[in-house]
């Protein structure tokens, strides 16, 4: 997975991230508990694949910093 | 021994032409401004919107634990014409609530309180409507969904049964229809 690979990712899950908040929002004002939880759940999933993607980028980049 | 330039042309307050083309370039703005510091706050701003839904959750599954809702009497359906509605508090005493006796004859029963700004929601029987009269929002009777004014949200749906003559209400939906 390259560095632009990376970069889409995490741009990715803040859109996403952005849509589940909403919709967990409005499911539980809507007192949905079962999609609360399914949203969240997303939620907390694509949280979890930027924290990844960041910490595959720092290896990338610091990386190619040494090779250079 | 002074940093400063004796000569002041290397200086911010320098009148120096050539000097004052660098006045943009500030190289703690450089280190704090970069690529990768915007990359950790978009990943800060990510992980920030996941786990803010965490609370939610939570309370969700507090929700789900708690027990379906009691079986309450409202009001003996003969005191109840064709176009008359009346209040109750349903599922607590801290929920207002609307059965409508409509002039169609279907019986029909909705929390009271607006999903625009919680105003009291009164049947209008002349039109055969729901109507708050606070931004005039109006609901229809049949199925509780806005038809005009300013609440975009239906008014929770409470089911009732009736009993021996007796309106009883057993349980609510907040989507439906």
């Amino acid at each position: 997975m390259g560095k632009k690979v990376c970069w889409g990712v995490i741009i990715f899950t803040i859109a996403i991230n952005v849509v589940m908040l909403q919709w967990t929002i409005e499911a539980y004002l809507g007192r949905e508990y079962e999609q609360t939880l399914l949203y969240s759940g997303v939620g907390i999933v694509m949280a979890f694949v930027a924290f990844l993607a960041y910490g595959h980028l720092r290896k990338i980049e610091y990386s190619s910093e040494k090779k250079s | 021994m002074s940093k400063e330039c004796p000569k002041g042309r290397h200086g911010k307050k320098s009148n120096h032409d050539m000097i004052n083309l660098m006045d943009n370039v500030d190289q703690n703005d450089d280190l704090r401004y970069n690529r990768r510091a915007f990359i950790k706050s978009a990943v800060g701003a990510s992980m920030a919107l996941g786990l803010s839904t965490v609370p939610f959750s939570v309370r969700a599954m507090i929700g789900i634990a708690e027990p379906d809702h009691d079986r309450v009497e409202i009001i003996d359906l003969a005191r109840l014409p064709e176009g008359e509605a009346f209040t109750f508090n349903y599922p607590t005493e801290n929920d207002p609530a609307l059965l409508v006796h409509t002039v169609k004859g279907e019986l029909v029963a909705y929390n009271s309180a607006c999903t625009h700004l919680m105003c009291p929601v009164f049947y209008q029987k002349e039109k055969d409507i729901l109507l708050c009269p606070c931004h005039k929002g109006y609901f229809d009777v049949s199925n509780g969904q806005p038809v005009a004014g300013p609440p975009q949200r239906e008014l929770p749906l409470i089911e009732i049964e009736v009993e021996n003559g007796k309106v009883y209400a057993v349980g609510r939906q907040y989507r439906h229809g």
